[in-house]
């Protein structure tokens, strides 16, 4: 300890203060709205206070009465007023299933938007996307057409049941390729990895891979035989 | 008589950066500092909770202090405080127990408690960058906060529920903080932060931070300590050649599966991986690379393991910091169901530490008869102790000054079968 026996005190110059505290906000968010999409998937419209957000981004949110909150990609515009999520109940979880319970008028805990998986503005304005999504790993992508109306896109939708093809109204018909593995309703039939082994988008495109890891791993692989970059691949894994 | 405060920190390198800055100024306020409990007023267990382990030995170090009959002030701070307050103000009612964010009051806190205005259970405004610089640190490297916080939520990790969300500190603040610690005599600085390759102060980025950092007129060397490989640009490689840069870059992989990364959704692949080392040793074929590498996590097969020990080999890392996978409750990756039986991962774990030493010694010996500048941090019975550029402990026969760089020549590694240091002699 001999050093500190020759320190020199007079060295020691007070730095700047900086008061930021990096706590994670959390408020309560009174639920404006519910659609019900299918049995077991819905859209909670949500307050957004002064929660401001770039496309892509995910909240986590939980009900008002616990302490465990979940990730949920933001579903709405930047520019809207409020918030929405889309969430499905998944068996025997502990959150979604909760989400699912509360009514109209009730609130939910939500914590300040987060996250990378967004549009990299540095990319030009003619820049072609492929967004690749299975189930709700599509929120993310209805937040950034409807954010952004002008992008240049190609959304392939991996579901088992054409019913799962959530609000895909707000997508242009051209551009939105559903998928469904379970019966033949959709654009193709098969899954959005066999899609996508016969219709290439070429090396330029920036794919956005959003959903469960399987999909997102077996996309990558496609990806990489059809000689894409992984600087050019983005992906979001929800589970 | 002069009060005397004893330190005990746990952990990564941002919790000894905090630990040197506050010792730093406890000395200005004319206390002694010391590194255990033994006849202290005050003593500060600084923790990390990244895994179950280091929750052990928080609390190992907080009862054989107390065991040992410390009955002075004790605070317990650090993640684990921020994560198990509660319970620990439970246990140890006497204790303070201090948030992160609150961390850097502490000072103020003991001096508030001496003249006797406060007691256990305050609520001290800090803040995570209000950390004087320290002119007499633990460490012979100065460390310099530029980050806290992160925002990429691995399914592994409890850091964004007890750091936050990522905080920059502004570019001004660090390179105020870094011509002081040069003017306190540091000849390297070590940029730490939870996640610092995301550094964004009003859109300056990381490169563009390091190129002020590196352009500052003073003679000092960079250290970057851990890194996560995701968001590096062209700008960054090019830095890596500037001489004020340690060859050296502790870059967390975590797993060589890309399965396995996918689950744990890190932010990148092990191709963009192999892809950055790849132009690390295009600018130098020895840079020294280090990594962590956790085994046994939920679902990791034998295969995927078996590319994680692949990837040792392949990448030639000079460490490896080999975790066994540990569930911390409350991440996503404790709620995955397909685990990997503890016996079988203390079975991975030991494979991988061999390979890895093997990898390391193989590292190293590369180094014999090249020169280097050693930063002495050590100096015993005969001998004294630094690293060089690359980061690799030399031991050089002899007295030589602390804080001191000195020109050597590699002659040979020590026989120790774990951590061999280089030999050298001093040259021109
Ligand atoms: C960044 C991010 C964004 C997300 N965005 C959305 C979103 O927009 N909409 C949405 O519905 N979910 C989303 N999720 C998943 C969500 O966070 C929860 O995991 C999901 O709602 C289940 O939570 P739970 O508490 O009900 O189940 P838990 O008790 O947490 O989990 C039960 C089990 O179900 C599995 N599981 C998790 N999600 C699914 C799923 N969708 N289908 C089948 N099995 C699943 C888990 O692996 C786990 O083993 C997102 C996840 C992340 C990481």
């Amino acid at each position: 300890m001999e050093r500190f026996k020759k320190m020199n005190k007079q060295a020691i110059i007070m730095s700047k203060e900086v008061p930021v505290a990096n706590k994670i906000k959390t408020d309560l968010h009174e639920i404006l709205d519910i659609r019900y999409l299918t049995d077991s998937t819905f859209v909670l419209r949500i307050e957004k206070k002064e929660l401001d957000f770039e496309a892509g981004q995910h909240v986590c949110v939980g009900p008002p009465n616990g302490i465990h909150t979940r990730e949920y990609s933001i579903y709405s515009a930047e520019q809207d007023d409020c918030l929405e999520i889309l969430v499905k109940e998944v068996e025997n979880g502990l959150v979604s299933p909760s989400l699912k319970k509360l009514q109209k008028g009730g609130f939910v805990v939500v914590e300040e938007p987060v996250g990378y998986f967004t549009i990299n503005k540095n990319l030009p304005a003619n820049q072609k996307y492929v967004f690749i999504a299975s189930g709700t790993g599509i929120s993310p992508f209805h937040s950034f057409v409807l954010s952004k109306p002008d992008l240049n896109y190609t959304l392939l939708h991996g579901v088992k049941y054409a019913e799962e093809a959530y609000e895909a109204d707000a997508f242009n018909k051209e551009d939105y390729v559903l998928c469904t593995s379970q019966e033949s309703k959709g654009d193709y039939n098969g899954r959005v990895t066999d899609y996508l082994k016969t219709n290439s988008f070429g090396k330029d495109a920036h794919y956005y891979l959003c959903g469960n890891c399987n999909m997102i791993h077996d996309v990558y692989d496609i990806l990489e035989e059809q000689g894409v970059s992984t600087d050019n691949i983005h992906a979001e894994v929800y589970f | 008589m002069k009060r005397k405060v004893g330190f005990k920190t746990l952990g990564c390198r941002l919790n000894q950066f905090e630990t040197d800055a506050l010792a730093s100024k406890f000395v200005n306020l004319g206390y002694d500092v010391v590194e255990d409990s033994k006849d202290t007023d005050v003593f500060v267990v600084n923790t990390c909770t990244v895994t179950n382990q280091s929750d052990q030995k928080s609390r190992y170090v907080v009862n054989k202090a107390l065991n040992q009959g410390h009955g002075g002030m004790l605070i317990i701070t650090g993640c684990m405080a921020n994560h198990h307050k509660e319970q620990l103000e439970k246990r140890y009612p006497n204790a303070y127990v201090i948030n992160n964010d609150q961390k850097s009051a502490i000072p103020q806190l003991v001096e508030a408690h001496f003249n006797k205005e406060i007691k256990p259970s305050n609520d001290h405004k800090g803040g995570v960058f209000s950390y004087a610089p320290a002119a007499e640190t633990f460490h012979t490297r100065s460390m310099i906060k530029i980050q806290d916080g992160c925002d990429n939520y691995c399914t592994f990790c409890i850091i964004p529920k007890v750091r936050g969300r990522a905080v920059s500190r502004s570019v001004d603040d660090i390179l105020e903080n870094i011509r002081q610690v040069v003017s306190f005599g540091y000849k390297e600085v070590v940029i730490t932060g939870v996640n610092i390759s995301r550094y964004n102060d009003n859109g300056t980025n990381f490169s563009a931070l390091l190129k002020q950092i590196v352009d500052l007129d003073l003679d000092f060397r960079v250290r970057i300590s851990s890194i996560e490989p995701d968001s590096f640009d062209d700008e960054f490689f090019e830095l890596l050649k500037h001489p004020k840069i340690t060859p050296h870059l502790h870059l967390c992989l975590q797993s060589a599966s890309e399965s396995v990364l996918l689950k744990m959704r890190r932010m990148y692949t092990y191709k963009l991986y192999q892809r950055i080392i790849e132009r690390l040793r295009t600018i130098d074929p020895l840079f020294n690379i280090t990594t962590d590498i956790i085994v046994g996590f939920p679902e990791e097969s034998v295969a995927d393991f078996q590319q994680s020990l692949d990837a040792v080999n392949e990448m030639q890392f000079g460490h490896v910091h080999t975790f066994k996978y540990s569930k911390r409750e409350d991440t996503r990756a404790a709620r995955m169901t397909n685990v990997v039986p503890e016996k079988e991962k203390t079975k991975r774990s030991e494979e991988l530490r061999q390979v890895a030493v093997d990898a390391k010694i193989k590292y190293r010996k590369q180094f014999i008869g090249k020169t280097q500048q050693v930063l002495i941090d050590t100096v015993k019975d005969g001998y004294s102790k630094g690293y060089g550029e690359y980061y690799i402990p030399v031991k050089i026969a002899g007295k030589l000054k602390k804080n001191q760089l000195y020109n050597i020549q590699i002659l040979d590694m020590e026989n120790d079968s774990i951590d061999p240091c280089l030999r050298a002699k001093i040259v021109e």
